[in-house]
């Protein structure tokens, strides 16, 4: 078979593909359409905001101190260039709360994951990693060890207990190796110490036995339904910890069953850029995506229908990538962190965007890198480019809605 | 100069201020502001950063006013807060308001200007009534007034607009201008902004947290910006001075005469002061303005929430000596990024006659925090490299110390203790140690390369008597004569480290000076040093400065970063290896060359499963041509031909067949990797009896059919046997020609210093060089592109190496988006997408075009023009070509590969200059040779070096402290 050969049938077969999903979306919207609403609003995606309207709903409103950054933490150091630029910056990459949600773990450029207290805005641990291209971390869910992963394809797990050697350095308590590509992301399965699911720039996702350091299942990789480029992003659903649901550069979301590893439950098709961060909803039958395009999107699992996109509407072509995303306890409030360092609160419900952190005082001074609600959902922590991480709280009072 | 200028100007814009204001304006305008400040107060805050840090500069000086504030206080509290503004705001303002007045009545004297200072004492009364009395005051001197007014206006536009105050701001002190018409209102209108600030936010906010912040940091930031200004002023675009410069552009010339008089003032007060210890006799104007900032809270209260008195405990900012007390310690000083510093302080050198109390914890620290938290805030506080010790401080016999000089000092087996800034004489051979002009106070480790040669005078003796080139002081002499040393006819002695002393130009030791009991009685009555016990026989240890290891802060900067990136199969793998096996002693460790003789030993398997696949291929194809041959001949004796042509040179016994179906099976099944490592001793003596066989043998002669077997198959092929021993040992060239040992995570790093010319004459530049420790970073291609996520990560690199294997202009491989496309153009591709990356904008780039050896022998079987980037490709030797005779022209003075490999680098090299507009550096390498991988590092590191002389070609030769080194100098 010559190579032209090849190139024709790939061609063809792409577009086979492309036709059919085409058909998929039609299908899908005309299954959508049960509740008589026209045709343009469906495929605005604002059925469920035209819906709430119709119920009465009305945006939130925020001022501008109802969000309060009160903690910024510093501590992650100066890059050092030599020669004409000089210093520069390590910036934030990740960061996670604590079940017991008073600290935070974030791994930084500077080859260090820190464990902040939230309360007293101070340094608990300091772990200089071996590998200094770290690029997510998590807290296990006992708080007792904590997990980072990067570039050197190791998810490598540090025991906060453990004593240090003359340095302080930690020692690494168990290297979780097996993925050909980066480590994008990490996260323990809820309540267990023993678990973990990683992605990782190899396609594929793993689910680890901490204990053993050997991988249970592989989630993609040479079976048909993987994802076809990097996984960068995994978020386990928090009412049911099998199912689990993984963003990639191939521009879609899965959804995958930790029994099934052979086979993806669900594909999820709408963005059109990589798909940054997915996290799930609160209730576990929905979960949000952010994206290179721009957007966040919300999907149904259930369905498989996407329910809605909080885009804001930019002049040129090249809106601000949404790096991070988080929900609120409710689920009535998104944060949408974007390169370019804004940081939006959106209603989930009526997609709008209520209030923009970047405009706060003591914003961010570079782009928002990750984000995250600690778990009694009394605060939002971000983390920048500009080195710091800021916690921000409620600052007034407001009536329930 | 800048700070000393602002001095001056602070003073004129609260003297204009006070002199041309008129009170029913303002009044007015008071409420209105209000609604203002949330806008206004973060930014304050950023500005506070800077005048704190620039307020250390000033010394601390004695408080003159003290009766003026005293009076303003009182006076304050006696109006009581008569409206709902909180008096502590109030009262600070009113200070300041006092303060600057007189400071710039000072500085008017200091000056000599002929103006009979400015009445208004009585600059103690409420805002509201302020303007009036200001007004009142102008009469007299309207002349200096302007010119302090209007030299100080761009200062505080600056300030001002670096504040982001809210138009608002801008809308009032417009209407102020209109209003009184001189540009020195209009400094005084922003002033009086921010003060009116501070007394607005109380009411607005009623106690709100942010409220309290914002409050703090007017309080603390406002009297500074005498300081700060100056340094804003200093960097400030003019354009962004915007509209409101109208005024001002009158004023220019005077605003000049003022600077120029300024200048003295801060020659004085710029050299460092405090930590020169020099500045006693300073003018009182700055020691005024030193002590507003020392006075501005009430003595002993906590400088945030103004509570407490001298007796609580507090904690103090080793920058800016603010204290604050435990309730607002931890508000104050963030997360103590370095150490106990109020936020604003963050970033800026320590107080030096702090610097005894770095790391050592108080007690209200250690209630407020856990153990963990403290430990890890006093471990930045003594590490972090803004609180170390600014190495051009210290000057070693009059040559200040680069910060690996004062590395080796501090971290000498017996350093210099509580090493302070000044000046220091050192004496090498023997480690006497002093202040200059001083006898010596202590004797550290010897042989340490700091500082200059020791200078004659260095102790100011004047004994005639030497010892190391070092005229002695009179107490050592004296001590030299209790210990039995001669020291008649003024000898000069020779003294080594262990005491043992002998006279110049004589061989024979004369004895010890320390040896006797007595000496070092003497020695401590006379308040001389004994050298301490461990002092002995480390001076070797300490030279080696390479292997040392180096603390965090200093290792980042030594650190350069090499980036080495290339598509898969460019040789950065083979690069990489080679840099490891050329420049470590101990290339790899016993555990990693473990897993490459697994690595290798399951690669060989691989290799043999391509073979038998091959050898079963070659057996059916040969089988099958039989059975054509057969059929075409006699078509009916096909049955019970099958037994007699079973057999073919491709055959194996069954045996073996067993052997090679289940290998096979197992690499389609894809686990080889999980059986081979263990399995590999069983297999041991039948892979060689396979390996003997004459069908594999006859299969690898046609290993060129076989595209998937590497080339480097061969290689191991024919080792086959002695790698599948369990004893086997890789050796470097194995591991060199290895696959897949660096490439299978995804990123590899290894630290290495270029290892140091053999010949002995080390002059301080090869010293220097040698000092350099470079970070070779190999990242694995897959999945590069343009939504690849992590290029930026390494965005602290030096020097990008770009491999691109040139015999890669006839392979072909598939594409992201799946499309098959010539590995040179996919080369091309990736290598635009990184030289336009944003992080690499102002990057080095070193293309590395490898695999050399194997483009020679290809291009003379392939043309270059295989690949369409090259189609215009037509050597000088085309007559050669077109006789079709390219294997004998290598009689022509350059090879074709020669010519090839050049104008593939101009291919490159106008790429990248029509995208970068900069030169692309090229070097031509072959990856299995140490040598030209050797010689192509080195070339990355001249281009390095070219880079900093480039840059810094004024400075010193350590440029790579340049930038640090002009950060502590203002």
């Amino acid at each position: 078979m010559s190579v032209a050969e090849l190139k024709e049938r790939h061609m063809a077969a792409t577009e086979t593909v492309n036709a059919l999903r085409e058909r998929l979306k039609q299908k899908r919207l005309l299954l959508l359409d049960t509740d008589g609403l026209s045709w343009e609003l469906r495929s605005m995606n604002l059925a469920v905001a035209t819906y709430a309207r119709s119920q009465g709903k009305t945006p939130l409103t925020f001022g501008p101190t109802d969000l309060v950054c009160c903690r910024n933490l510093q501590g992650h150091t100066g890059k050092f260039r030599g020669g004409l630029l000089g210093m520069l910056t390590y910036e934030v990459y990740s960061l996670d709360w604590t079940a017991e949600k008073n600290r935070i773990v974030s791994a930084s450029q500077d080859g260090r994951l820190i464990v902040w207290n939230a309360l007293t805005s101070q340094k608990t641990h300091a772990i200089k990693l071996p590998c200094a291209w770290v690029m997510t971390c998590a807290f296990s869910p006992s708080g007792l060890s904590v997990a980072c992963g990067g570039l050197d394809s190791v998810c490598s797990i540090f025991n906060l207990n453990s004593p240090t050697d003359k340095d302080g350095n930690s020692p690494v308590a168990r290297m979780l190796s097996g993925h050909k590509g980066y480590v994008s992301s990490c996260q323990y399965v809820p309540d267990e110490d023993t678990h973990l699911i990683t992605s990782s720039g190899d396609q594929t996702c793993v689910l680890w036995d901490i204990t053993t350091g050997l991988r249970t299942s592989v989630f993609g990789g040479e079976f048909q339904s993987g994802h076809t480029a990097d996984v960068l992003s995994v978020s386990i659903n928090g009412s049911n910890s099998r199912m689990f649901v993984s963003g990639s550069c191939d521009t879609t979301a899965r959804l995958w069953d930790t029994r099934v590893a052979s086979r993806a439950v669900r594909t999820f098709h709408g963005h059109e850029g990589d798909v940054n961060s997915v996290k799930f909803f609160p209730d576990g039958n929905r979960f949000g995506t952010g994206s290179d395009d721009g957007t966040c999107r919300l999907f149904d699992i259930r369905t498989g229908h996407q329910l809605q996109v909080y885009q804001q509407q930019h002049g040129d072509n090249d809106a601000p990538h949404v790096t991070s995303i988080a929900f609120s306890i409710s689920g009535r409030l998104l944060f949408a962190g974007y390169s370019n360092g804004d940081c939006y609160v959106w209603d989930t419900l009526l997609a709008k965007m209520v209030l923009d952190l970047g405009s706060l005082q003591n914003s961010h001074g570079g782009r928002i890198s990750c984000l995250g609600l600690s778990s009694d959902g009394s605060a939002l922590c971000t983390g920048s480019w500009d080195t710091t991480l800021k916690i921000w709280a409620f600052g007034g009072h407001r009536r329930v809605i | 100069m800048p700070s000393g200028r602002a001095n001056v100007g602070d003073g004129g814009v609260q003297y204009s201020f006070a002199m041309e204001y008129h009170g029913p304006p303002i009044t007015r305008h008071l409420p209105r502001a209000v609604p203002i400040n949330v806008d206004r107060i973060p930014v304050a805050a950023v500005v506070s950063q800077g005048s704190l840090s620039d307020k250390l500069a000033l010394p601390v000086v004695q408080p003159i006013l003290a009766s003026d504030i005293t009076k303003n206080f009182s006076k304050e509290l006696g109006l009581g807060s008569e409206c709902l503004v909180s008096p502590k705001s109030v009262i600070s303002f009113e200070r300041q308001i006092g303060d600057d007045d007189s400071v710039s009545k000072e500085l008017l004297l200091g000056l000599g200007t002929e103006t009979t200072v400015s009445p208004n004492s009585g600059p103690s009364n409420h805002d509201c009534r302020l303007s009036g009395e200001l007004s009142c005051s102008g009469t007299l001197e309207i002349n200096p007034d302007g010119r302090y007014g209007s030299g100080d206006f761009s200062d505080v536009i600056n300030s001002s607009t670096e504040l982001g105050a809210s138009t608002t701001s801008h809308d009032l002190s417009k209407e102020l201008l209109a209003g009184v018409g001189s540009s020195g209102t209009l400094g005084f209108s922003d002033s009086f902004d921010k003060s009116r600030d501070l007394s607005g936010s109380p009411s607005e906010f009623g106690v709100s947290n942010a409220c309290k912040e914002s409050l703090d940091i007017n309080d603390l930031s406002q009297p500074d910006w005498a300081s700060t200004e100056s340094i804003l002023s200093f960097d400030y675009p003019s354009s962004r001075v915007s509209s409101l410069q109208v005024g001002d552009c009158i004023s220019e010339p005077a605003c000049d005469e003022r600077r120029n008089l300024v200048v003295t003032f801060r020659d004085i007060e710029s050299e460092d002061g405090d930590l020169t210890e020099e500045l006693n006799g300073a003018e009182p104007e700055i020691t005024g303005l030193k002590k507003e900032f020392e006075v501005r809270a009430k003595k002993g209260t906590c400088y945030r929430c103004f509570k407490g008195n001298r007796f609580t405990e507090k904690e103090v900012c080793i920058v800016c000596d603010a204290k604050y007390c435990s309730n607002c310690v931890l508000r104050a000083m963030g997360s103590m990024p370095e150490g106990r510093k109020c936020v604003a302080c963050i970033g800026s050198p320590i107080d030096e006659s702090k610097r005894g109390n770095l790391g050592k914890c108080s007690r209200m620290l250690k209630r407020l925090l856990n153990d963990l938290e403290v430990r890890h805030i006093m471990k930045a506080e003594k590490f972090c490299s803004m609180n170390q010790l600014p190495s051009e401080y210290v000057c070693v016999n009059g040559k200040p110390l680069c910060h690996e000089e004062l590395h080796l000092l501090q971290s000498c087996p017996n350093p210099p203790k509580k090493l302070k800034p000044g000046n220091y004489w050192y004496d090498k051979v023997s480690g006497l140690w002093g202040k200059e002009g001083e006898k010596p106070s202590k004797i550290i480790s010897p042989h340490l390369y700091v500082g200059d040669p020791i200078k004659a005078d260095a102790s100011n003796g004047n004994t005639q008597v030497f010892i190391n080139g070092r005229e002695i002081t009179k107490v050592e002499l004296r001590m030299l004569q209790l210990a039995g040393v001669q020291c008649a006819g003024n000898p000069h002695f020779w003294v080594n480290e262990d005491g043992s002393y002998q006279e110049e130009g004589q061989k024979n030791t004369k004895g010890y000076i320390w040896g006797k009991a007595g000496t070092k009685l003497v020695c401590a009555v006379l308040s001389l040093p004994v050298p301490s016990k461990s002092t002995y026989s480390c001076g070797e240890q300490v030279n080696n400065v390479v292997s040392r290891p180096l603390p965090d802060y200093l290792e980042q900067r030594t650190l350069q970063k090499l980036l080495l990136i290339g598509l898969s199969g460019s040789g950065t793998s083979t690069m990489f290896k080679q840099a490891k096996i050329l420049y470590k002693d101990v290339p790899f460790t016993e555990d990693e060359r473990e897993n490459i003789k697994l690595l290798i030993q399951g690669n060989v398997y691989g290799y043999l499963g391509i073979l038998l696949e091959g050898r079963e291929r070659f057996e059916d194809e040969s089988l099958n041509e039989r059975r054509n041959y057969n059929c075409s001949r006699s078509p009916g004796q096909t049955g019970h031909a099958d037994e007699n042509d079973e057999k073919t040179i491709y055959s194996i016994c069954p045996r073996l067949k067993a052997f090679s179906d289940w290998l096979l099976k197992i690499m389609v099944s894809g686990t080889l990797e999980a059986v081979f490592p263990a399995a590999t001793r069983e297999y041991a003596p039948l892979v060689e009896e396979l390996w003997d066989d004459a069908a594999i043998q006859a299969t690898y002669d046609r290993r060129k059919e076989l595209e998937m077997l590497p080339n480097i198959a061969s290689y191991f092929l024919e080792r086959a046997v002695d790698i599948l021993r369990p004893d086997y040992i890789p050796s470097n060239v194995d591991i060199l020609y290895a696959e897949g040992i660096t490439s299978s995570n995804g990123l590899a790093c290894v630290d290495f210093t270029f290892p140091q010319p053999a010949s002995d004459d080390v002059d301080s530049a090869d010293q220097h060089d040698s000092l350099l420790r470079f970070q070779l970073i190999r990242v694995q291609a897959r999945g590069f592109g343009e939504n690849c996520k992590w290029l930026e990560m390494f965005e602290d690199v030096r020097i990008v190496i770009f491999s691109v294997s040139l015999s890669d202009y006839d392979q072909f491989a598939v594409d992201g988006d799946g499309t098959l496309e010539n590995k040179m153009m996919l080369s091309r591709k990736f290598f635009e997408s990184i030289v336009t990356h944003p992080t690499y904008d102002q990057l080095d780039f070193l293309l590395v075009l490898n695999k050399f050896d194997l483009f020679e022998e290809k291009i003379e079987q392939v043309p270059l023009t295989q690949c369409e980037w090259f189609d215009d490709f037509h050597p000088l030797m085309s007559r050669h070509r077109s006789s079709n005779s390219n294997s004998n022209s290598i009689n022509n003075s350059p090879s074709l590969s020669q010519l090839a490999f050049h104008y593939i680098a101009v291919k490159f090299k106008r790429l990248f200059s029509s995208l970068t507009a900069r030169k692309l550096y090229v070097s031509l390498v072959k990856g299995l040779e140490p040598g030209s991988v050797d010689e192509a590092l080195k070339y990355a590191r001249e281009i390095l070096k070219w880079d900093e002389e480039g840059a810094n070609f004024s400075l010193s030769e350590y440029s790579m402290y340049s930038t640090e080194a002009s950060s502590f100098s203002h």
